[in-house]
């Protein structure tokens, strides 16, 4: 009978610890895609802003530019949430 | 008042960027081959289309003809290097502030000169142009003063007072001021050279470029004093800071022959631009294509750092020098066509 409970009580630990680990791991991959888009963005931005600041028309194709390393962020999250569900 | 963060590398990105799209609006070369075929009302209507309309605009009920062409090539020219320090963020704008300052020399010796002939204050005003540290306000209250004293004890707070109290009274007794802008640009030189330590990004590269400046300027020197026949002491006329050295320079003007100036160059400058230019040059070149052949290669190299470094000082510094050379060229044009010299003529004046 006690052989029994401690096995139930190891196995709920081990459940505790490989939902924790996921949880850091999806943390990291959210956090860590975020610090390589800030990275990435924030030279493309202040090139942006110089070039629209010289030509307005530029604001659209800066704006996209700007934008692109956001899908370095957003592969992140989709690893977090397939890490989570 | 607060302020956005001016360290770190975005700095450089922002002002490398907003220099490069205006570098890139800069006249090219088969613009001027076009404007060398107009007459001069129509490079006038020509250089409104591009940035200079708002000049042109403004000055075309008080000037016309060649005046107005100079005049407005000189405001535009002000206006957009005044512009160039106004969005500068920090560091980038003292350095370019110290580089711009050889356009304070001109003004001040410029107001120091019209002054002593005893030129009206209006009349001077009208070629003082006002790029650097000093601006339009600051020159206006030079040229209220009385008496080139007067002017120089205004000069207290600049930069390059030290040298300008120092130097005046001498110049003032010979009644020439060209000691007295040797002197100037000796020490702006000098002064530029430390800056480029003040840990500015491309400040050692820059650094290098100076050096080829101050060698091709004083190789323009020593060309010059040879074509001019003049075999006296040129110590006072050679700046420092370069790779040749002074009595090197010395050594160089006194040469016997041409020959011998250009073998002296291409043993320190055995390849590359300079070296070639040296091999195709011979003493029937002219003065002016010699002196325009080195101006290319300092635009060129300053092209090529400009790339290299390309988020750094350099970038800004060639879009002055570019623009610089643009109102130059332009110059050279319009004067030529009021002179009435032919296309080609002209073209050899110009540093495309």
């Amino acid at each position: 009978m006690a052989v029994e409970t401690m096995t139930i009580e190891i196995v709920e630990a081990a459940v505790a610890t490989a939902a924790g680990f996921k949880a850091i791991g999806a943390g990291l991959a959210v956090g860590l895609t975020g610090m390589g888009t800030g990275l990435a963005q924030f030279g493309i931005g202040s090139a942006a802003v110089g070039a629209t600041a010289e030509n307005k028309e530029m604001f659209g194709l800066a704006l996209l530019f700007t934008v692109i390393p956001e899908t370095i962020v957003i592969f992140g999250l989709v690893v977090a949430l397939l890490l989570l569900f | 008042m607060s302020s956005v963060s001016i360290t770190g590398p975005a700095p450089y990105i922002y002002s490398s960027t907003r220099m490069r799209v205006r570098k890139a609006k800069l006249i090219g070369h088969d613009e001027y081959m076009r404007m060398l075929n107009m007459s001069l009302p129509e490079i006038t209507r020509s250089i409104e289309e591009k940035e200079y309309k708002a000049e042109i605009d403004e000055l075309a009920s008080s000037f016309s003809g060649l005046d107005l062409v100079e005049v407005a090539l000189s405001w535009n020219l002000a206006k957009e290097f005044q512009n160039v320090l106004g969005i500068m963020p920090g560091l980038i704008k003292k350095f370019t502030a110290s580089y711009l300052q050889h356009w304070d020399i001109y003004n001040v010796l410029t107001i120091l000169r019209g002054k002593t002939q005893g030129v009206s204050a209006g009349k001077i005003k009208e070629v003082l142009i006002p790029a650097g540290s000093l601006d339009r306000v600051a020159l206006d209250r030079l040229l209220a003063e009385d008496s080139p004293e007067r002017i120089v004890e205004a000069l207290s707070s600049w930069s390059l007072y030290p040298v300008l109290e120092r130097e005046f009274p001498a110049a003032m007794e010979k009644g020439t001021f060209g000691d007295l802008e040797n002197e100037l640009f000796k020490a702006f030189y000098r002064y530029i050279l430390k800056q480029t330590a003040s840990g500015v990004k491309g400040g050692k590269p820059f650094r290098d470029y100076l050096k080829l400046e101050i060698d091709l300027l004083n190789i323009k020197t020593v060309v010059r004093l040879y074509k001019g026949g003049v075999r006296e002491d040129v110590r006072m006329l050679m700046v420092e800071g370069g790779s040749f050295s002074v009595d090197e320079l010395i050594r160089l003007a006194s040469s016997e022959s041409m020959e011998e100036i250009l073998e002296g160059i291409r043993k320190r400058y055995p390849e590359g631009p300079i070296g070639e230019l040296m091999d195709s040059a011979d003493k029937s070149m002219p003065l002016h294509e010699m002196e325009n052949a080195l101006t290319r290669v300092m635009l060129d190299q300053m092209d090529r750092i400009s790339k290299r470094y390309a988020f750094s000082i350099c970038p800004t510094l060639v879009y002055l020098m570019r623009k610089r050379y643009e109102v130059a060229n332009l110059r050279a044009i319009a004067r030529g066509k009021e002179s009435g010299l032919p296309g080609e003529k002209i073209a050899e004046f110009l540093v495309v």
